[in-house]
């Protein structure tokens, strides 16, 4: 009874000295107590032209829709934020206390009084336009995507091209998604392959899809969670974290779109500002995930998943990125110490699809080597769980649809060097990422073959192979892989089983520059310049700006004795790379042998 | 005879002692409380204007996010009962001007009649609470059904795929075969009518 009236006390101080006057408790108004929160905590997206769906930005406004706010807030619907408050502070925290929402409850109470013109704060100054001022390029989506009056939410993927003729660094972007009223958050991918292009029925149409995945034939991880969502605040990547863009590179933006009632037309577009001080400092997205363990029997209300990673070497966490879709109900990601200390880095526990967003610490979160992070999501299959796209229930497996399920946990990391070792400490924590997700699941074949990329990388071979060909095994048709593993078993010596890969790589994607370049090395090495040649003449013809090829196919021109056609190569070469060693080296002899010839 | 009196021995006939106090109120204020202005600035009883044929009230707010989302489920429900029903806009925020109606209605590609509400009689004839939600009126003008169109939302940022049920079709169902509707009434989600000053 004692620690009752007490808490009761401390509420009563928690209201504060706002809602109690010297003569007892004196009515709430707008003007003194109600306007400071909606003006900082909801003003922000419910003004002209952003996304709430009605203005608070005075009295009136606000008192039209009082009842609805206090239901709302008591609710947390509003202002949207998932989740709890957990070990580590967030940036932006939404979350408005206890006491705040009991304020919105009391003034409706005492009659939604306006109050005295005295106690009315200032507006905050909202920035027009782009928040950063005048972006150094702005990009538009090509077309406009129509989104339906009606129907189920839309996720559309909108490809923009980055028209830079050099690569240049990006330390803000501002996205303007369009429509913000229909927009309810959009992700950004940065596509270096033109994957998402392939995907476009004629350039510019975008395409639908909730997750998309670009590829990398390259070690070049994504640095950024790139995310938008009502409200966002655009500010400056902190120093020596600009991200990088090349000639060729593309944004996939992923807009979650909700039909508002009549046909919206969406054109987002997206601001970047550079800087010309390329970034020193390299994070990596850490994705630890367990879709394999998802198989949710229909009617299940606490299916739950969990995955633990142990770090092999210290990182800053600056941001976190956990994913599930309508099934997702409690969302949980723990890290435990090597001294066995236990945090919460972040619990969502009322997850909501529709609010999924990207979480950034408020400062670093620092996680020494021998850290185990962990993740437990749990989900309702249930008819209880109104988000249920299936009615009635069905057994619902992990996948990348809308109506399939996904457990994942992306973390934006900054791993630190390791003093004694020159290796790029995102390969380390890749190795080990990879690493783990084969052995949790043999049949992953990202798993697999990027596991296989790093050990190949790191000069490793004999490791690499067996990986290469798991994946083969996974995926037989996949030109990529069977390239990679042509080339790995070339740098195995074993030649003849290389140069059967690399034939069915062709086979599977007639023009790959790559498998035709691999193919003439394994010809080369075989002492076979005649085939060399033809598969090095091919390469060079797909790709003309490759002064390797066309050095190569110089060299084994030379080697033929079609001196005139290998000097042109090896020009060409040149004319490419002045600095090209082995062909200034071989056009010199051709050239003495063309002489040699005349006399 | 139509209009509040017969809604009233309805109300009465449900038993319900707050209902009834309600009634009071009602029949206090007269019938020209169950009147709105048209677009013209026409005084109209929707409930007396289209005898023999069962009518419905949808109360919307052009500022409510959740009334604009079912302008399709509206205007689909309106079109397939045509003949037999009579569908009504019905805007009780002083702040929906006739401008900024005639703008929502063809945005969101509307075919109703709007009425304004400033008196709220509308709202009080249906006992209506929310927007969006209807009021189903029978052909004599017996208050049938009112409350949420369907079961989409379960409540404020928390909607189904689609509903799983459909108490305005249901309702409208009942009215044009003469029949009462299973369920009287549902609770809608979405704006409070009584927060509009």
């Amino acid at each position: 009874m004692r620690r009752f009236a007490l808490s009761v006390a401390g509420l009563a101080l928690l209201l504060g000295e706002a809602a109690m006057g010297q003569h007892g408790p004196r009515k709430v108004t707008f003007n003194r107590e109600i306007a400071p929160i909606v003006f900082h905590n909801c003003a922000p997206c419910h003004r002209p032209g952003e996304g709430g769906p009605f203005p608070l930005m005075n009295y009136r406004e606000v008192a039209s829709h009082a009842r609805q706010i206090v239901t709302v807030t008591a609710s947390r619907f509003m202002p949207p934020w998932l989740p709890d408050k957990g070990d580590y502070p967030l940036a932006d925290d939404a979350r408005l206390t206890p006491q705040q929402i009991a304020l919105f409850a009391r003034w409706v109470k005492d009659g939604e009084l306006e109050g005295a013109a005295k106690d009315l704060p200032a507006l905050p100054h909202f920035v027009e336009g782009w928040q950063l001022g005048k972006p150094d390029m702005i990009l538009k989506a090509p077309k406009p995507f129509v989104l339906p009056a009606s129907g189920s939410d839309t996720y559309w993927n909108f490809v923009l091209p980055i028209p830079v003729e050099r690569t240049r660094w990006v330390k803000a972007i501002e996205i303007r998604p369009g429509n913000k009223k229909v927009v309810h958050h959009a992700n950004i991918l940065l596509d270096r392959l033109g994957t998402a292009r392939e995907m476009e029925k004629t350039p510019g149409d975008g395409f639908g899809g909730m997750e998309i995945r670009v590829e990398s034939e390259v070690f070049d991880p994504d640095s950024h969670l790139l995310f938008w969502k009502p409200g966002t605040r655009i500010e400056p990547e902190p120093d020596g974290l600009a991200f990088r863009v090349d000639k060729g590179t593309d944004l996939l933006l992923n807009a979650h779109l909700q039909p508002s009632g009549k046909p919206e037309p969406i054109q987002p577009t997206v601001g970047l500002y550079f800087t010309d001080k390329p970034a020193d400092k390299k994070p990596m997205l850490l994705e630890i995930e367990h879709d394999s363990a998802l198989d949710i029997p229909a009617g299940v209300k606490d299916f739950a998943v969990t995955d633990s990673f142990t770090l092999p070497l210290d990182v800053d966490v600056l941001a976190v990125y956990p994913h599930a879709h309508y099934l997702g109900k409690d969302i949980l990601a723990m890290v435990t110490m090597p001294d066995g200390t236990k945090k919460t880095l972040i619990h969502i526990p009322h997850w909501d699809v529709n609010w999924q967003a990207v979480f950034t610490y408020a400062k670093p979160v620092t996680l020494r080597r021998g850290t185990v992070i962990s993740m437990r999501y749990t989900y309702d299959n249930s008819e209880d769980n109104i988000a249920n796209p299936n009615h009635p229930p069905q057994r619902v497996l992990g996948g990348n649809r809308a109506t399939d399920e996904m457990a994942h946990l992306w973390l934006q990391v900054l791993p630190h060097a390791q003093p004694d070792s020159t290796v790029d400490p995102r390969m380390v924590l890749q190795e080990a990422l990879s690493r783990h997700e084969v052995e949790k699941d043999a049949t992953n074949f990202e798993a697999q073959y990027n596991l296989a990329a790093i050990c190949s990388m790191r000069g490793d071979v004999k490791e690499a192979l067996p990986h290469y060909e798991a994946a083969a095994a996974l995926r037989p048709k996949d030109p990529v892989v069977n390239n990679a593993l042509g080339s790995a078993l070339l740098s195995n010596g074993s030649v003849g089983p290389a140069i059967e890969r690399l034939k069915e790589a062709l086979a599977l994607r007639p023009g790959y520059f790559d498998a035709h370049y691999n193919l003439a090395i394994a010809y080369s090495s075989q002492d076979n310049p005649a085939e060399a040649a033809r598969e090095f003449g091919e390469a060079a013809r797909l790709k003309p700006g490759d002064a390797n090829a066309h050095a190569n196919f110089g060299a084994t021109l030379a080697q033929l004795g079609r001196l005139e056609e290998a000097k042109r190569e090896l020009e060409a070469a040149l004319k490419i790379e002045p600095g090209h060693e082995l062909a200034k080296e071989n056009l010199a002899q051709v050239n003495e042998m063309l002489a040699e010839g005349k006399k | 005879m139509r209009r509040v009196v017969d809604r009233g021995l309805h109300a009465g006939a449900r038993l319900c002692l707050v209902a009834a106090l309600s009634v009071a109120a009602v029949a206090a204020s007269g019938p020209r409380s169950a009147t709105g202005i048209d677009l013209q600035g026409r005084t109209v009883d929707p409930l007396a204007a289209d005898r023999g044929k069962a009518t419905v009230l949808v109360y919307v707010r052009t500022d409510c996010p959740v009334s604009s989302r079912y302008a399709p489920t509206v205007q689909k429900l309106a079109a397939e009962y045509g003949g037999k029903s009579k569908f009504w806009l019905v805007y009780p925020a002083k702040t929906d001007t006739v401008p900024v109606i005639e703008k929502y209605l063809k945005d969101f590609e509307y075919k109703l009649d709007a009425l304004q509400d400033p008196g709220r009689g509308l709202v009080k004839v249906g006992d209506a609470e929310i927007t969006p939600s209807v009021s189903v009126f029978s052909a004599n003008g017996e208050l049938l059904y009112h409350g949420r169109i369907d079961n989409w939302y379960e409540d404020f940022g928390r909607a189904r795929r689609e509903p799983t049920t459909h108490e305005l079709a249901d309702a409208l169902a009942a009215a044009v075969a003469g029949k009462r509707p299973a369920v009287s009434t549902a609770p809608a989600v979405g704006c409070y009518i009584s927060d509009l000053q």
